[in-house]
């Protein structure tokens, strides 16, 4: 069944947009166009995830996620936001949300950050070993196998595999890797990121093995078996 | 000029205080004179007459008519008197027909009006003889009387006139500052109106009107910077915005015409408008560092840390483009900061040195071995950050440029990139009140930051006048 997803964003045309986005990207959206209805929907209704805007007339995005945490709800949110300065970030995350986005922001990116939060929540048990195809990752040992072969890691490419380990299947762009692994949030130059899953890369995918890693042309990278 | 702006000015204010002050003390000095000298006088007289009238009186009783006589004759009637009356009151000699009514003998000097017997204002006094006889010893007093209604008019003129006098000063004095505050007003309005290259009129005198006028002078020169840097950035966000899209709305219009699904095409136009959006990042970003509140962030930072992790984060870029990039290894250095804003600073920085120093955009034969360095220095107690490369450096005349936003020096237009990073660098050393200097490093650049203490350059950039 598609996940569900509640939009809850006051301008309606991006409401309308990120709803067609979703619709396309396989997802049942639904909208809310005010802060006081959608947290109303969010407390009645089970959603698989939450799209909120920071700020909205009745109600703060900040209030909403606040209040729907207070109620006992854990559903992933997701703050979507003008406001991009790392203190409004912490804020946004302090009060609840699971992640923060910019506006503007490419379409392809909410999708994957909607996708990664949805992985994140079904995974009950904390893995200790990531797969996928032939490449292991054991994350009590910190050693990666690809058929057997050893790979050896610098710590940050260790970090950076976890990562696209974990959301395996997923296209992750730039900035989301930079988010995650180094945990900076600002515009890294185009080629830094690139150059560090390039590096990664050669470790894991050997010529003459089928290739794990893929450049995603214009969103990102994507670690998967297919 | 109205006269009503004119007292309005401090000039004019202080001189008439002043000279009410003065007007007060002269009038108070003047009155303290009139007393004394009046008192002093009278009692003069009046030990005069006491000594005549008892000398007189001394005499024997039936010489006393014509000691009077004589006494009138020596002295002139028309400056003493002299009288003796009998018990009933007539009188037996001198120039006085009659008892003033007001005079007991043995009393107190009395002072008589000019009367029928004696044209002038006199003082008198009187004695009871033995024989029940009274005698009167009188003197004109009109000199004494002159003397004081002069310091009594004087003492109601002086005051009025030094008041008056003061006016007229204050008045003088505040014309001047007053037409000078005129020429400034006038300039404020020229400023208001647009015309940014207006400054305050600055005279010789170096007082509290000039120290003024210099610190909005100033002011004036930083608003002008800002604001000819907003217009440089404007006509350079226009001219580099229009190139990467008239790029892709001719790709997009080569896409309409062949109707056919060219990846690379598309691949093409998202680049160039992932290019736009970079650059609207990179703005936006900067007006956000420019609201930030100072130190929301700070804490305190381990800056060979912040140089260890930007190291770490371009050594695989710096590889790939052929860059040997090395972190001369340190001590570790603690400082207020932001961490994650200084980190954003040293990344860009060696986001530049990498970029051209792979990039030269004249190609040397040989070309020698692409260098960048991270080095931290303690320069007396404050700390540096240096990024060093051996690329093309930036020519003396185009270093402070290169700190506006969107600046790219000619000859490197060709390389990739906002223009935005030095700018963003810039922005974040102003929240600091740090400083980013380029030296030359022969070859090369040598970017510095300069770490000031907290404490350090809080009035920097302000005139000393």
């Amino acid at each position: 069944m598609a996940p569900k997803i509640l939009i809850i964003e006051d301008d309606v045309e991006t409401a309308e947009e990120i709803g067609e986005l979703l619709l396309a990207s396989g997802f049942a959206p639904r909208q809310s166009f005010d802060g006081r209805e959608g947290l109303q929907l969010a407390l009645e209704e089970e959603f698989d995830a939450i799209t909120l805007d920071r700020m909205l007339p009745s109600c703060d995005g900040l209030e909403v996620v606040r209040r729907l945490r207070e109620a006992g709800r854990h559903t992933p949110v997701l703050m979507v936001s003008a406001l991009g300065d790392v203190d409004d970030r912490v804020s946004g995350l302090r009060a609840g949300g699971d992640d923060y986005m910019i506006k503007p922001f490419a379409p392809a990116e909410l999708v994957a950050r909607l996708e990664v939060m949805l992985r994140r929540k079904s995974h009950g048990e904390p893995q200790l070993v990531l797969k996928v195809g032939d490449l292991e990752l054991d994350l009590v040992s910190r050693e990666a196998l690809r058929s057997g072969r050893r790979i050896e890691l610098l710590p940050r490419e260790f970090k950076l595999l976890d990562y696209m380990m974990r959301n395996a299947g997923q296209v992750l762009s730039r900035r989301m890797i930079f988010e995650a692994v180094w945990e900076y949030y600002f515009d890294p130059g185009t080629n830094v990121i690139e150059v560090h899953v390039a590096r990664l890369r050669k470790k894991i995918d050997i010529p003459g093995e089928a290739p794990l890693i893929h450049t995603q042309r214009g969103s990102g990278y994507v670690i998967d078996a297919a | 000029m109205q006269l009503s702006q004119l007292w309005r000015t401090t000039t004019a204010r202080l001189t008439v205080l002043y000279s009410l002050v003065f007007a007060l003390g002269v009038v108070a000095l003047l009155g303290m004179v009139y007393l004394q000298s009046t008192v002093y006088l009278t009692r003069r007289v009046d030990g005069i007459l006491r000594v005549e009238a008892n000398a007189l009186a001394a005499s024997p009783p039936a010489e006393l008519p014509r000691l009077i006589d004589d006494a009138l004759a020596l002295n002139g009637a028309q400056i003493n008197i002299y009288g003796l009356f009998s018990s009933d009151g007539r009188p037996l000699a001198g120039n006085l027909r009659a008892l003033p009514p007001r005079l007991q003998p043995g009393g107190p000097p009395v002072e008589t009006p000019p009367s029928r017997s004696f044209p002038a204002n006199a003082r008198l006094i009187a004695l009871a003889l033995p024989s029940g006889r009274t005698l009167v010893v009188g003197r004109d007093v009109n000199q004494l009387r002159e003397m004081r209604s002069i310091i009594a008019s004087a003492l109601a003129w002086t005051g009025p006139s030094i008041l008056l006098i003061g006016l007229g000063l204050g008045v003088a004095f505040s014309i001047a500052p007053l037409r000078r505050l005129r020429l400034m007003q006038a300039a404020a309005r020229d400023i208001a109106a647009g015309d940014l290259k207006r400054r305050m009129p600055i005279s010789q005198n170096r007082d509290e009107l000039d120290m003024f006028a210099s610190t909005v002078n100033y002011m004036m020169g930083e608003v002008e910077r800002l604001m000819t840097e907003v217009k440089s950035a404007s006509d350079t966000i226009a001219h580099d915005l229009r190139t990467p899209l008239t790029r892709a709305r001719a790709q997009l219009h080569r896409l309409q015409q062949t109707r056919a699904g060219q990846d690379e095409d598309i691949d093409r136009i998202i680049g160039e408008i992932d290019s736009v959006l970079a650059r609207f990042r990179a703005l936006l970003r900067i007006s956000e560092l420019e609201a930030r509140e100072r130190r929301a962030g700070f804490t305190t930072v381990d800056l060979s840390e912040i140089a260890r992790q930007a190291v770490d984060l371009y050594l695989p870029l710096a590889e790939t483009e052929g860059v040997q990039l090395r972190l001369r290894p340190t001590r570790p250095v603690q400082i207020e900061a932001d961490p994650k804003l200084l980190f954003e600073a040293v990344s860009n920085l060696l986001d530049n040195a990498i970029k051209f120093t792979a990039h030269r955009p004249v190609p040397q034969e040989p070309a020698p071995q692409a260098k960048v360095e991270v080095s931290l220095v303690l320069e007396g107690q404050v700390p540096q950050i240096v990024v060093r490369d051996n690329g093309p450096g930036i020519p003396e005349r185009e270093r402070s440029a290169v700190l506006q936003r969107f600046y790219r020096a000619e000859d490197k237009r060709l390389i990739a990139g906002s223009g935005l990073g030095l700018s963003i660098v810039a922005a974040i050393m102003r929240l600091h009140r740090f400083t980013l200097e380029f030296h030359d490093a022969e070859p090369g650049l040598k970017a510095v930051i300069v770490c000031h203490p907290p404490h350090e350059g809080s009035a920097e950039g302000f005139p000393k006048t």
